[in-house]
Formats: C-alpha cells, structure tokens, sequence
C-alpha cells in the first residue's frame, strides 16, 4: 500500500497553444487547448486577428460601394456574399430583378459553391493525412471554375459582380459553351475525389464516429449548412425560405445520419454533384437574352427605411445580412450573420473529449473561413 | 411584400398565447417584427421557444444598433418545427445599456452575445464569459456606436503617439541625451570610413595593382583618414 502511494505521482494539466499562425487552423485562428494525457479537456477559441470592421466600413460608404466588402468577408463564396447583401437591397427598394440576371446569379452561385466545397476538400484531406494528392485534384478542378469566373467579371478573387437590381455587365457571348465545359470538367474532377477519398481505409477511421451531433444540439448551438445537414436536418434556405428562382430547380437536400465529421465530408461531397445539376438546369432554362440590370436605377441607390434580414444558403450555411436604412445613400447599420462564425462557435462542445490529433480534423470540419468569422 | 400584423400568423398566435405582454408590430419585409420592453423580454423569449405552437428553437441572428437616442437589440429566430419566422426588437436605453443574456435558451447567442458587448457596450447580464471577442481587450471604446467615427480615431492615436513622445523625450536624464550624441557619432564614423575604403579600393583597381599592394593602399588610406579625424 505504502509502496503503491510512493508511485502514484501527481499529474496537471497541460496548455497547448494553436496558432494563431498555423497550417492546421486555415488561416489566422487560435485555440487553447488544455489536455490530460492526450484528451481534450477544454478549448477556448481566440478569434479576431482578421477583423477589419467590414460592418462599420459598409456604414461609412454607399450603398454601391459596400458590395465590395462583401466579397472581402467571405472570400471563398464571393458570389453567395453579394448575393446576400444586394437580395437585402431590392427588398427594401422593392426592385425586381431581369430573369437572365436571375439565372446568370444561380449559375455563378452554384459554381461558387462547389469552387468552395472543392477548396475543402483539399485542406481537410491535407488534415486528415492525405498530404497534398486531393489538395492538387481539388485545386486543378477548382482552377478551371476560377477561369470560368475571371473570364465572366474579369477577376480572380474579388468578384464585384452582382449590383442590386442585377449583374454589372451581360456575360461573355460564349458562357454557355463555357460553363458547360466547365460543368463536365468539374464532374469528372469530382468523381476522381471521391474515388480518392471516401472509401479510403485510414480515412474511414479517423473521421467515422468522429464527434457526432445530434440535431437538437445542432439547432440550439446555431448550425446551419452542411454542418446541420450532417446531423440529419433536412433544411436548406433554397428549399425552406427559397429566394430568387431556385424553387424551379430539382435538386435533392442530402442529410447525414450521424453528425459526424465523415458524413459533413459526405454532405459536401454530394452537395457538389446536386450544385452542377442545378447549373445544366439554369443553363437549359436560361433566356438567352434580355437585359441584366433593372430599369431606371439611378446611379447613386437611395433605400427607403426600413430593415430587412436577407439570407442565402452559402457553401458553409446561412450567410445573413441584416440592414438598417434610415433613408439616404448609405447603410444604418449592415450586420453580417457568417455561417463559419456560428458554426465554430460551438468549436468547444465538439473537440472537448477527444484526442487532440482529432480537435484539427474537427476544425476542418466547419469549413471556416477567418475572414468571415472575423469580419 | 411588407406584411401586415393581420398576415402574420404567428404575431396572431402569439397574441392569443401572450395577451397582457403589449408590443408594436413593425413591417420588415421578410419576417415579421415586434418591438418589446426590455422587461418582458425574459418571458417573452422563454415563452417562444418552449411553447409548442411556437417553438423558435433557432436564433439564426443577434444584431445591435445605435439609433443615437437609444441602442437597440434585434433577435432573429426561426422555428424548424412550424417553418415560420420572427424578429423582436428590444429598445435600450442609452445610460443604462443592459439587456438580459438569452445563452441559456439558445446556446448560439454565446458569441453574438459577446460581439454585441464589445461592438456596441451593451452588457448581456448573466452571461457566463463577456470578454471581448474580435477586439482586443480594454480598448475603452465601441467600435460600431455611431457616436465613434471611422477617420478621427486614427487621428486622435497619432496626437497620442506625438504627445508620448515628447514625454518620454522630457523625462529623460541629461547625461541619456551625451550618450546618444557618442552614439551618433560613432556610427558616422563607421560610415565614412566604409566610404573610404570603398573610393581606395576602386583606385586600387585602376591603377591596377595586385592583391597585396591594393590591401596596402587601402590601409594608407585609412591611417590617413585617422590623422585627419586625430
């Protein structure tokens, strides 16, 4: 007994500090982990190294120039961004958007979607321990979207694409040709992925079971997107509050059943193929021509008062902007709702529990963004 | 299309659930939108999230904003049982900005709770951690009130940068000061003898000499350079 106490030795917990430069964490983003042995015991998550104040920029400018900002919150679903904010903008002004912008916004928003879902891929496969491979065949298909972009707005990154009232310009006299190029590439592209991935043995076991969620916690935690779906929610804003044109597509809402990190890989993988079913649909349905841009905007926008909550279904999940107006050409007040923000809030309920070789997987898991999150 | 209060079902229902809570009906063109006292609001939201024919069990958005006479908290909810929205508007008084905390509703008012705090000082009461978020902490301001402009504040940081110092510069002792004069000099010193040695070696060159004879003149030239400076 006397021999057994001397031996016992007393342990404490340890602090690891992540980030906030660090590869696993995507971009600028630090957590506190405190760990006993190799389990996580708490995680405090430290954000705000990437806040620009995008909210209180967009008070100080016009309604025309904040669309900018937008693109700079959330640089992975540029388009979804100012989709967001200029829906907000026609519902206060109670404009009505020309039906060939309408579907020139779907296609660019799908495919937005699945260039997010592609760069996903890749950094969560590069978390897991795949080491590059699906990083290259990610980028590869993802390249050829960004060209199909650039070649429509003339820019890489920072689109400024959408206007309240429509698109800024009419697209390219060969974007049907194109983007069906683009769609068929991207498919192959998307096969391969997953042939790479999903049934991939040591993939398997680290992801399956992986810090499941149940759908009420989901819901009272704020998920939205594939996250929410993971956990067998059957929500999607296109089919649940549809805006725009989207309730004249057919397209399936995949669910997961567990809630775990392999089945919000799932729910993204599937969300791809749905998104370039929808664009062959845009594509066959689209006008192929009319003007894109409603009639009789003046060049400064003046929005009546009044606030509107707008929201869209982007790559991570609900992606809201609630705008005041009191009259005049500038926003009252624009308050940005990131789906990556909410998500990676409840980043504590997920990893406390597990190893802290899976916490990294956990967190590629939201998909966050930092800038988004930040602001 | 804005909507009445007699084309929202559920401002409807919740009136016949809630009859002696007053609030205003507000038009927003997605969901409807009802302004309430802050002093129901603890009943107001337990009542819409637990009662059945309610159910809100998301809080999809928790916004501030600074009217300037008063600051405001907006709560965006949505029921994924029923399918229906709703927003409430919570007026707060400018002196005193305190607002209930809703964290034990719906856990996803956490951040948002504490982003509010920072961005707009309105202290969440019951909270259980309201450092700041995406700010630094004891920044001693509220970004996102309209009473703080973008462009003075950069302004008012370089006069406190100007003003720091001359105090510094103030404080300091006499003899600090000779020693940074040494200082000075010593590296113009450096200076010049790295320029002389570089015009002696490009002579050197010209007059091409050998390796040996270039390291001599470079020397001369330095012994001379230390005379003059002597």
């Amino acid at each position: 007994m006397a021999l057994q106490q001397e031996h016992e030795l007393e342990t404490i917990d340890l602090h690891i500090n992540v980030g906030p430069q660090h590869p696993a964490t995507h971009g600028v983003f630090r957590m506190i982990l405190t760990v006993d042995g190799e389990k996580v015991v708490d995680c405090d998550p430290v954000i705000g190294y990437m806040h620009r104040g995008a909210e209180k920029l967009s008070e100080n400018c016009d309604y025309r120039q904040a669309i900018g900002y937008q693109d700079r919150t959330e640089y992975l679903a540029q388009f979804n961004a100012e989709w967001t904010y200029c829906l907000a903008v026609e519902k206060l002004m109670g404009l009505q958007v020309p039906e060939r912008a309408e579907y020139i916004r779907v296609i660019l928003g799908e495919l937005n979607r699945v260039a997010s879902h592609l760069m996903f891929m890749g950094a969560f496969g590069t978390d897991v321990g795949f080491f590059g491979t699906p990083f290259m065949y990610a980028f590869r298909e993802r390249e050829v979207i960004q060209d199909f972009f650039e070649a429509v707005t003339g820019e890489r990154m920072m689109y400024n694409y959408f206007r309240p009232g429509g698109v800024a310009w009419d697209v390219p006299h060969d974007f049907e040709e194109q983007c069906r190029y683009v769609v068929q590439h991207v498919r192959r592209g998307v096969e391969e992925l997953d042939a790479l991935m999903t049934d991939n043995e040591v993939f398997l076991a680290r992801c399956r079971g992986l810090s499941p969620v149940t759908p009420e916690e989901a819901i009272n935690w704020g998920f939205s997107g594939p996250m929410l779906r993971a956990c067998g929610v059957k929500h999607d804003l296109r089919r649940a509050e549809p805006y725009s044109i989207y309730d004249r597509f057919d397209f399936d809402i995949p669910t997961g059943t567990q809630g775990d990190v392999y089945d919000r890989y799932l729910v993204r993988m599937e969300e791809m193929r749905q998104s370039l079913r929808i664009v062959e649909q845009a594509l066959r349905q689209m006008p192929k021509q009319g003007p894109v841009m409603a009639e009789g905007l003046k060049r400064t926008i003046r929005v009546p008062p009044g606030e509107v909550y707008s929201r869209t279904e982007s790559p991570r999940g609900e992606y809201g902007v609630y705008l005041v107006s009191k009259g005049g050409d500038k926003p009252w007040r624009l308050k940005i709702r990131s789906a990556a923000f909410c998500n990676l809030s409840a980043l504590k309920n997920l990893v406390v529990g597990n190893y802290v070789a899976d916490a990294i997987i956990i967190l590629g898991s939201i998909d966050i963004v930092l800038c988004e999150v930040d602001r | 299309m804005p909507q009445d209060a007699g084309q929202a079902p559920v401002v409807e229902r919740l009136r016949a659930i809630l009859p002696q809570v007053p609030w205003e009906f507000v038009a927003t063109p997605n969901d409807p939108a009802i302004v309430v006292r802050r002093e129901d609001l603890p009943h107001l939201m337990q009542t819409l999230k637990e009662h059945p024919d309610l159910a809100f069990d998301y809080l999809r958005c928790l916004s501030g904003v600074d009217h300037i006479d008063q600051l405001e908290v907006v709560y965006h909810l949505r029921s994924f049982r029923h399918g229906h929205t709703l927003a409430v508007k919570v007026p707060v008084p400018l002196e005193d900005p305190h607002v209930p905390t809703m964290t034990h509703l719906w856990q996803a008012a956490n951040w948002h709770e504490r982003e509010t705090h920072e961005m707009f000082g309105i202290v969440f009461d019951g909270h259980p951690d309201l450092r700041p978020l995406l700010l630094e902490e004891g920044l001693g301001y509220h970004p996102l009130r309209k009473s703080h402009p973008l462009a003075e504040i950069e302004e008012w940081q370089e006069d406190f940068l100007e003003r720091e110092e001359a105090l510094v510069a103030a404080a300091a002792p006499p003899g600090a000061r000779a020693e940074e004069d040494e200082r000075a000099k010593k590296i113009a010193l450096a200076q010049k003898k790295a320029e002389v040695i570089k015009r002696a070696r490009e002579e050197a060159r010209a007059k091409g000499l050998t390796g040996e004879e270039e390291r001599k003149y470079v020397q001369e030239a330095l012994r001379r350079l230390e005379q003059e400076g002597g």
